[in-house]
């Protein structure tokens, strides 16, 4: 045999595109409804819905404040706060790390002030690309000082939902921040202020389990999967097989879990409308 | 650009996908059977995997063994040469549904094409040529009709046949009643059906093929064409680029219908368009292949143009940065299929140590293989071990690089074929480019 030592490796970087003077090789993603690719630059100039297969696709907290929020009106809050690893979690810290590389964000939540069709209000917005937008300390405490910001104001609160549940990585800590999330909500509502939820896919664990599912309205997007436990952790505990399209936005809509789908088209229209009709004096 | 890719085949094919990966910089997985342990792609591979026993139904044909390693080295992609998987429609639907790209036209367009008889209703549907024939024969009197407008000799088939049963040459009108009966009866006997339907006999033709290249954004280009019809029992023995018997009217009908045809197929990837040619030079699809095939350096001798680096572009959605008329091919090329078979025993396959190995040099002779000095030859897969490929100004310069290549090749150890395509490229009918795909049986008769 001739051994692998024997062979150099020719030190080349990874060629970017075809041939020089080309532009960069368009960059791709695989459509999971679908399965054809397209590339990132056309699903993003369609709101990221596939314009195959219209398969809603993840959208970045980013993406998401350009499409809802007036353009240059967003005041970002808190942005410095971050989970630590306070029960020293096996590689947790390097998890953090590596997510703050993918997304871009610091936290799983972007938290802040602005405006929608000129009505003002606090607005947060869950970031897939950190860790699905999963619940530590860090992220109820940026959603609460939003609630409590708002209360102040006197601002209805809009917000995204997007999360796999409560962080395991920081155990308990991240399960207290439901009841926590939970007194700041009740506290905004309360007062009689306005708080409007869109669901996006997938909003479940302890996230469904408690700010999701106390907003005054709650939207979902077209196809979102939400619930408490995902459908392959209840298929396994009932040994069960679940129906098409069980615990889907439409499912949920259809058991009164939800008020209304929201494509994403006339997402921005519909929330100004909503913001606008029961926002105290505005009218 | 992908940054890992799983070559899911071996021997030279492999060696050929790791070399444009290096050049790329892209990193390789190699995939190996018990059997092929000291094989050379696993060498030279960055990463090898070994995916099961020797025989190829539970190591290189095994699909979750590929797949696992694919997903455990954290590839980006598959490239699954020529032979094997390659033209597996649920091994590329698998590999997409794993967020792997899949080296190669997606699942439902090697579905399509693998219903060869959807494929050429299609490509007819297109106005391309293909074998003229007749399904529609209600009864005796449309079928002679029929028979007529198709021309003779031609060949009445059962509908619902198979294994060469049923099938009546007819050279003339005069035979074609009792024949058709004749077969109608025997039909009905056989299969229970006594459907029939005509179909042209092509004696004497050519088969060439058309290489294309086409993008995810829509542009193909047309390669010239090869001629494959040096066979032995449907296996080619012999490629040259361009076919020496096409005049340029003919070349330019044959590139038009296959860019027809790839159009009707909204074909991505590299294919070939495979047709015969009669002696008239009226060319007629007979089917598409959905892969890179072995004789594609034929093609890249006399484009210039490196296939298996564009087909792994072009499957990360690079546009193709040349047209159509950037495409032209220079000179001629031949590749001689050396096969480790003994000429003299009815081309029995042989197996054994490579006690010595030269091989043949000098510009413009490619030597593509995966064999070394003491490599151990197992007999468990397909017996080609190396290709020779020439390229000269000339067809008659070629044939004389290509002499002067195969007698300096030695592979000593195995039996195999290189003498033999020494022996084929002196004789008159190769020389004069007049040799058809009966060619070697009709020389076996003779012998």
């Amino acid at each position: 045999m001739i051994s692998k030592d024997l062979f150099r490796r020719p030190n080349l970087p990874l060629e970017t595109l075809g041939r020089e003077g080309d532009k960069a090789a368009v960059p791709e993603v695989s459509c999971p409804g679908c399965k054809r690719r397209l590339p990132v630059d056309e699903l993003a100039a369609n709101l990221y819905i596939c314009p195959r297969c219209r398969q809603y696709h993840k959208m970045s907290a980013r993406a998401r404040i350009a499409m809802v929020l007036d353009e240059g009106s967003f005041e970002e809050l808190d942005e410095a706060l971050v989970s630590r690893d306070p029960l020293r979690f096996p590689d947790y810290r390097h998890k953090l790390e590596e997510a703050g590389k993918a997304s871009g964000e610091r936290e799983a939540v972007v938290t802040g002030l602005g405006r929608v069709e000129g009505m003002r209000c606090g607005f947060f917005v869950m970031e897939p690309g950190f860790m699905m937008g999963s619940m530590g300390a860090a992220v109820g405490e940026k959603i609460t000082r939003l609630f409590e910001r708002a209360l102040r104001e006197r601002l209805p609160v809009l917000g995204y939902t997007l999360s796999g549940g409560a962080r395991v990585q920081e155990g308990i800590l991240s399960l207290m921040q439901m009841a926590k999330v939970s007194g700041a909500v009740r506290a905004h509502s309360d007062a009689g202020l306005f708080y409007l939820a869109v669901l996006c896919d997938p909003t479940t664990g302890g996230v469904a389990a408690s700010f999701a599912m106390q907003a005054d309205i709650i939207l979902a997007e077209p196809g979102a999967l939400i619930g408490f436990a995902g459908p392959r952790v209840i298929e396994q505990t009932t040994r069960q097989t679940l129906p098409e399209g069980f615990q889907r936005a439409e499912f949920q809509l259809a058991h009164g879990f939800v008020g209304r789908l929201s494509p994403r088209e006339s997402q921005r229209a519909l929330v100004g409308l909503l913001l606008r009709m029961h926002t105290g004096g505005a009218a | 650009m992908f940054s890992k890719l799983l070559v899911a085949n071996r021997g030279e094919i492999a060696v050929r996908i790791i070399r444009a990966c290096k050049e790329m910089g892209v990193q390789t997985v190699a995939v190996y059977s018990q059997a092929d342990r000291e094989a050379l792609h696993v060498s030279l591979a960055d990463e090898s995997i070994c995916i099961g026993p020797a025989p190829a139904p539970l190591s290189y044909l095994h699909q979750d063994a590929l797949l696992s390693a694919a997903l455990a080295t954290g590839c980006k992609a598959v490239h699954p040469g020529y032979g094997f998987l390659s033209e597996n429609a649920d091994f590329a639907d698998a590999c997409e549904q794993n967020g792997l790209r899949f080296i190669g036209p997606s699942g439902q367009v090697i579905r399509q094409m693998g219903n060869k008889d959807a494929a050429k209703r299609t490509v007819a549907a297109a106005g391309v040529p293909t074998i003229p024939g007749r399904e529609d024969l209600e009864d005796i009197q449309a079928a002679r009709k029929a028979a007529e407008q198709v021309g003779f000799p031609l060949l009445i088939k059962a509908r619902s046949g198979g294994g060469g049963r049923g099938i009546r040459r007819v050279d003339s009108i005069e035979d074609f009643d009792h024949a058709f009966r004749e077969a109608a009866q025997e039909a009905k006997a056989c299969f229970g059906d006594p459907g029939l339907y005509i179909e042209k006999l092509l004696e004497g033709v050519k088969h060439v093929e058309v290489q294309v290249l086409c993008d995810t954004h829509g542009h193909v280009l047309c390669f010239g064409e090869r001629d494959c019809s040096m066979q032995r029992r449907r296996q080619k023995l012999v490629e040259e680029s361009p076919c020496a018997r096409l005049t340029p009217t003919q070349r330019r009908a044959l590139m038009r219908h296959a860019r027809q045809a790839v159009h009707a197929f909204q074909y991505e990837g590299v294919g070939t368009l495979e047709f015969l040619l009669d002696a008239q030079g009226n060319a007629y699809f007979m089917e598409m292949n959905t892969r890179l095939q072995v004789e594609h350096p034929v093609t890249e001798m006399v484009s210039g143009i490196d296939l298996v680096k564009w087909q792994i572009r072009v499957a990360a959605g690079v546009p193709l940065p040349f047209q159509q008329k950037d495409v032209v091919s220079r000179g001629h090329a031949i590749e001689c299929r050396i096969n480790a078979e003994d000429p003299l025993q009815d081309f029995r396959p042989s197996g054994g140590r490579i006690d010595l190995l030269h091989a043949p040099g000098g510009p413009w002779v490619r030597f593509d293989t995966a064999l070394y000095q003491g490599y151990e030859l197992p007999l468990h897969y397909d017996s080609l071990i190396a290709k020779v490929i020439v390229h000269a100004p000339t067809r008659e310069e070629a044939i004389r690089k290509m002499q002067a290549a195969l007698c300096e090749t030695v592979i000593e150890g195995v039996d195999h074929t290189a003498s033999f395509q020494s022996q084929l490229l002196s004789e008159p009918g190769f020389v004069d480019g007049s040799y058809t795909t009966d060619y070697l049986s009709q020389r076996e008769g003779s012998l």
